[in-house]
């Protein structure tokens, strides 16, 4: 664990205030723009930049990532990339206010792994999140959250089938966790 | 009338800058709610701690019923919010596959990025994941193609499923999340007995003040439904479409038939039109001056594209009332933009091909000769539905 700023961090938010807040966001979102809140596209679309540089002819002609590039046009000016850009400074300056910021790199992991295996659960982790996110066209954020909020059939049956498959995994890898 | 950007109310730049704001309040709750670190995240699946259920299902619940009543009293057209497409397997399996990275990695996507500021390593080696596991969708994706579009429902919403009005809805989604709130609650008591720890910290008074506030607010959401809004009075008059190419040659061969009137902000109006086009101006951006206006002709509306609803004043109007079909942006590509030759030159594309050339010629100032037509191989074309949302 890295040093924080302050020895007692503040306590976390109750979390149904939390929640009313994160509604209050989301409900501002819809009410300016007719469309809700995101993560995983920004990833996605920074994802297909690279590959744009790597390959364009490739991405271009690619069924998936064409339409990200198609025209010219840059992956990353898109208000999700910019938004999720937000999502980066809203969290630097919560943790940093409130005392939980990590001023040195730090890892936060069970009891009994070292932090080699964490790192490695975490990567490979977020390999089966991005693979999933794109296969279900949005995360916890833009399906599930945002989705749900606005009562879409495949967004609710996105968020039970991610407590189910989160629920039915924990049992069989809680050396990682406890 | 919201949402705002549909109703063409700011530009590209202040959705950007605004996008980011609300990025900026989306990241700070998320950091308060602990949701910056795995441990916090990960307690829901192991029963210890379930405030990532409490603060997602309030925050559903919240904008839900914030949206019925914005909806019910007619400051908010719910027509013109955008509903993720539902394609029920992909979603499902998709739901599953992201449940297991869950618990595997302790993040979801938007938690990565808040842990990453937060200064988490974890958090870093999770986005890592994430962008390689976005491009190895995309390798994968031919052989997914067909099942990545199963299960299509379109916009389908469970007001659709259970025939009831968003509000009524919004008020059975709420009764059910603070059910579940109290079950949750009684879980981690158990729980906690069971294997001898302390139970997370309750704080009975915000609890019931916040769900107190949802319940009231749903409700309300309900009363809305009594209110009589602009939105159903639109509704009664149906409005007809016309395609770009027809009011093309309409303005060519009979100018003096229509009138057409940008519904677009005066400045984009301002900047390029339709030809003959009216502009709102800034004393009168609802068009109120259409009541008044003589029915000697056919009103055309347009706006940057399809309409989501027309000026009330429209309605009064007594003539024959037309909406753009695709709005300035269909215009633009039907008619301002030079046409290509037909890929595939059947005598009725030829015909249209012909007939664009010489709109185009027309209203650019052009009016060049149409180049000859060469036969080309049809190009495959797919068409990929992006998920819009996270």
């Amino acid at each position: 664990m890295g040093s924080t700023t302050n020895a007692e961090p503040a306590p976390y938010w109750n979390p149904y205030a939390a929640g009313f807040a994160l509604g209050l966001v989301l409900l501002a979102t819809y009410v300016l723009f007719g469309w809700g809140l995101g993560s995983s596209s920004a990833p996605t679309r920074l994802a297909v930049a690279a590959m744009d540089v790597v390959a364009p002819a490739y991405t271009e002609a690619h069924g998936y990532w064409g339409a990200y590039v198609a025209g010219g046009e840059n992956p990353l000016q898109d208000w999700m990339v910019f938004e999720v850009i937000g999502v980066f400074f809203g969290g630097i300056v919560g943790a940093y206010s409130s005392g939980r910021m990590q001023m040195s790199p730090a890892v936060d992991k069970g009891p009994r792994i070292g932090s080699g295996t964490r790192l490695t659960a975490a990567f490979a982790g977020g390999i089966i999140l991005g693979f999933a996110a794109r296969l279900a066209r949005g995360c916890t954020s833009g399906q599930a959250l945002t989705g749900g909020a606005v009562l879409a059939v495949g967004s609710w049956a996105f968020m039970l089938a991610v407590f189910a498959g989160a629920y039915a995994t924990a049992p069989f890898i809680r050396r990682l966790w406890r | 009338m919201t949402p705002f950007y549909a109703f063409d109310a700011f530009d590209y730049t202040t959705a950007m800058v605004l996008g980011t704001i609300l990025g900026f309040f989306f990241g700070l709750v998320l950091e308060g709610s602990g949701f910056g670190k795995a441990e916090n995240l990960i307690n829901q699946f192991y029963g210890d701690d379930m405030r990532v259920f409490k603060v997602m299902f309030s925050a559903i619940v919240t904008a839900m019923v914030g949206m019925g009543i914005l909806g019910g009293v007619g400051l908010m057209d719910l027509s013109a919010v955008s509903i993720p497409v539902t394609y029920l397997w992909p979603q499902i399996v998709g739901g599953l596959l992201l449940g297991v990275g869950f618990a595997v990695s302790g993040y979801c996507p938007g938690t990565a990025v808040v842990a990453t500021g937060t200064g988490y390593v974890d958090g870093v080696m999770t986005l890592a994941g994430i962008l390689a596991g976005s491009v190895a969708f995309g390798f994968v994706y031919p052989a997914l193609e067909g099942f990545y579009v199963s299960g299509e429902m379109g916009n389908l919403q469970l007001t659709e499923l259970m025939g009831l009005p968003w509000p009524v809805m919004a008020l059975i989604v709420t009764l059910v999340a603070i059910g579940c709130f109290f079950g949750a609650e009684y879980v981690e008591r158990w729980l906690a007995v069971r294997r001898d720890h302390a139970p997370p910290p309750e704080a009975p008074a915000v609890r019931n003040a916040s769900l107190g506030a949802m319940v009231a607010l749903a409700l309300l959401g309900v009363l809305s439904l009594a209110v009589p809004t602009t939105t159903e009075a639109v509704a009664e008059r149906d409005i007809d479409t016309i395609d770009a190419l027809t009011l093309a040659q309409q303005i060519v061969e009979q100018p003096t038939e229509v009138y057409i009137v940008d519904l677009r902000s005066a400045e984009a109006c301002v900047a390029e039109r339709i030809q003959g086009a009216l502009c709102l101006t800034e004393e009168d951006p609802d068009a109120a001056f259409l009541a008044d206006m003589p029915a000697t002709r056919t009103l055309v509306l347009y706006g940057e594209g399809d309409l989501v609803g027309v000026p009330a004043s429209a309605q009064q109007y007594a003539g024959a009332v037309f909406a753009l079909e695709g709005g300035y942006a269909s215009f633009t590509q039907a008619v301002l933009e030079a046409p290509t030759p037909p890929a595939n030159p059947t005598p009725e594309a030829v015909a249209t091909y012909r007939l664009t050339s010489e709109l185009h010629g027309y209203f650019t100032g052009t009016a060049s000769k149409a180049p000859p037509i060469q036969a080309r191989p049809k190009a495959v074309e797919r068409k990929v539905k992006k998920g819009g949302g996270c």
